[in-house]
């Protein structure tokens, strides 16, 4: 048995190994995995609908991506640094600063917006607010050396204070015609938020996905030194996937000022939600590796989850018990159809 | 975990200066911060405050810290310890209020603890989930049970004529002038030193941690010992759990994840700042020093309540930063 740290289910292929049976088994055990997750997506939906017939309406499918924007932009964020940083915790990516970076950004935009700034401004302040903290946090990593859990953690810290030290720890109240926009409803009486996470997943998954400097985050992930010797600029690209993770932080303090009419403290409590949402997600790839349309999948998933448990009258308190049993229930499944395939 | 050989090959004086520095960095840092709130404020250095940085600061987060240590040692993680933590002083609590004796209800909360590593380890060892995804899973649940069996997250009170010697001591009382908290932290600090130094266990742990496979091949059952490293973990949590509900007499349900952030912190400082960069008891102590001593200090400081938060992440940024960049200077 292995104890290695790892975040991800990885699935190894062996260079002299593909097409014969171990690798098609593998394939096999992953697709049933992952045909077993959506099946299982497919049928929570199911069961709510049957119980709450409101469930599978478009207004309530709108509430729910609306309701998911923030967390799904935070977990995209997330997942950019898991590709570029590699499976393994200790050693390999993971941005423990990101809940933080979101209540900084969205203090930083309601304190410009309440001086009088336009949007313009706001906007800019809160995600160049998040790039540092990206920034920061690359130079950590990538400058100091110090191993992501711990330069993050700190930077964490560091965020949550400032945070702190600004709002003193009270509600800054924002009105802006950005957030009016952003909190009203679109075309289909869904609420505003509920496009602009399609939008947002949809240019990600454009860049993580389908660009070589896409494939170059997955390379450097996965195989740092074929990647080094490769040529690839290493440190340049775990360095940017700090940065546009932090980016990520910015964009999102300006989606729950909007959600919320201003900044509002306990941001932190996000993050390992957050966390659990970007470690899903990789379920939900072909290859069980981190991907953004997974990460939206995954965070759908639970957004689903909580919003049926509401229009069930299940007690909210059960929600986080769920999504641990389902935590496990995934994780198990995958480590044990990786033990069948050996 | 990347295993390091000392990094250094002492060549002239400068690089062995270097080098010593690099290698007790930890130390070096820790009198640096003593020295600076020294001198910085006219409290810090007395005695009367250096026990308080102890009793306040330092004694349960050491316990949980130690704990995570033996998760660590395994190469694993334990996101957890709360849990653990919550769920002993949830039990312990709750036994006395229904008035039962001191004695068994600390019992049960050790069990308590117990429990959740022993399912950590059934998630671990016997199903074979990385230890980070399951213990994160035990993490959701237990906040999920705690809320179930307070009704939503209600505290559990003791009233304070409801409150017997045993506990109070526990809490409050002391032993030769020595604080009890203080005196469990430090039998805990050595028990757990001697067994992963001196014994077997503690040495086969490590070696898992640092190479799973030469374990196995050596015929050692690795999944035996990383289940048992999972349930000591919760069992050294529970005891912080049970010294939290003695000092405040009240349990609040999730409070012990308060720990987890810090405990992370101070183990991973002591791994990676030592001389091995193994996880070792004495790093994990000097690295929950570290964080009690910034804390204290900046509290001293008379500092803005909210400043200090931001000081104290700049502060454990500016070590590891400086320690990381000169042990890649010392080895390059």
């Amino acid at each position: 048995m292995s104890v290695d740290i790892q975040l991800a289910p990885v699935i190894h292929f062996e260079p002299g190994k593909i097409g014969d049976d171990t690798t098609r088994s593998g394939n096999l055990a992953a697709a049933a995995l992952r045909a077993g997750s959506l099946i299982a997506f497919v049928a929570i939906l199911l069961v709510f609908s049957a119980t709450a017939p409101y469930f599978l309406s478009v207004g309530n499918i709108g509430n729910v991506l609306g309701q998911s924007a923030i967390s799904g932009v935070l977990a995209i964020g997330l997942t950019v640094v898991l590709i570029a940083g590699g499976s393994n915790v200790v050693t390999g990516g993971i941005d423990l600063s990101l809940a933080a970076n979101m209540g900084l950004s969205a203090a930083v935009y309601a304190t410009v917006a309440q001086l009088g700034y336009g949007d313009a401004t706001a906007v800019a302040a809160a995600l160049l607010t998040g790039g540092l903290v990206g920034v920061v946090n690359a130079f950590a990593v990538v400058g100091a050396g110090i191993v992501p859990l711990l330069a993050t953690l700190a930077v964490m810290n560091i965020v949550a204070g400032l945070e702190l030290v600004l709002t003193q720890n009270t509600v800054i109240p924002a009105s802006t015609p950005l957030l009016t926009a952003l909190s009203s409803s679109g075309p289909l009486g869904i609420p505003a938020l509920a496009y602009v996470l399609l939008a947002f997943t949809l240019i990600a998954a454009a860049i993580v996905q389908y660009t070589p400097t896409g494939l170059r985050l997955y390379a450097v992930g996965e195989f740092p030194d074929a990647a080094r010797a490769a040529g690839l600029p290493v440190r340049r690209l775990l360095a940017g996937a700090f940065v546009a993770s932090g980016l990520c932080g910015g964009f999102a303090g300006i989606l729950s000022v909007s959600n919320l009419s201003g900044s509002t403290t306990g941001s932190g409590e996000m993050l390992l939600p957050v966390v659990v949402t970007a470690l899903l997600g990789s379920v939900f790839s072909r290859r069980l590796v981190p991907t953004i349309i997974g990460t939206l999948l995954s965070t759908l998933f639970v957004g689903f989850l909580v919003n049926g448990f509401q229009l069930l009258n299940i007690s909210s308190v059960l929600v986080s018990g769920v999504q641990g049993l389902l935590i496990l229930l995934v994780v198990s499944a995958t480590t044990l159809l990786r033990r069948q395939e050996a | 975990m990347t295993l390091q050989t000392s990094p250094i090959e002492a060549s002239g004086l400068p690089r062995a200066i270097i080098g010593a520095i690099v290698n007790n960095a930890l130390v070096v840092a820790l009198i640096a911060v003593f020295a600076v709130f020294s001198f910085a404020t006219p409290t810090f250095l007395t005695i009367a405050n250096l026990q308080s940085i102890l009793v306040n600061n330092f004694t349960l987060l050491a316990i949980v810290a130690i704990a995570m240590t033996f998760a660590v040692s395994v190469g694993g993680i334990d996101l957890s310890v709360g849990t653990a933590v919550d769920f002993a002083s949830f039990a312990f609590v709750s036994l006395v209020l229904a008035g039962q004796p001191v004695a068994i209800a600390a019992l049960a909360g050790l069990g308590a603890g117990a429990a959740v590593g022993a399912f950590n380890a059934i998630l671990i060892s016997g199903i074979g989930i990385s230890p980070f995804l399951g213990t994160l899973g035990t993490l959701f649940i237990g906040r999920s049970i705690q809320q179930l069996l307070t009704n939503g997250g209600n505290p559990v009170y003791l009233p304070p004529s409801g409150v017997p010697e045993a506990f109070r001591f526990l809490g409050r009382g002391a032993i030769a002038g020595i604080p009890v908290p203080l005196v469990i932290a430090a039998i805990i600090i050595v028990a757990a030193t001697v067994i992963l130094t001196r014994a077997r266990f503690g040495r086969v742990a490590l070696a898992i941690g640092i190479q799973p496979s030469v374990v196995r091949y050596s015929g050692i059952t690795a999944r035996a010992h990383v289940a048992v490293a999972f349930i000591l973990v919760g069992l050294i949590a529970a005891v912080a759990g049970l010294i939290l509900s003695a000092t405040v007499t009240v349990y609040i349900p999730s409070s012990g994840n308060a720990f987890l952030l810090n405990a992370i912190g101070a183990t991973f400082i002591g791994t990676t700042l030592s001389r091995l960069g193994r996880p070792n008891v004495a790093g994990t102590v000097l690295g929950v020093l570290l964080l009690s001593i910034v804390a204290n200090g900046l509290l001293l400081t008379g500092l803005n309540f909210y400043w200090q938060q931001v000081g104290t992440g700049l502060l454990i940024f500016a070590v590891l930063a400086l320690s990381f960049i000169n042990r890649r200077k010392a080895t390059a």
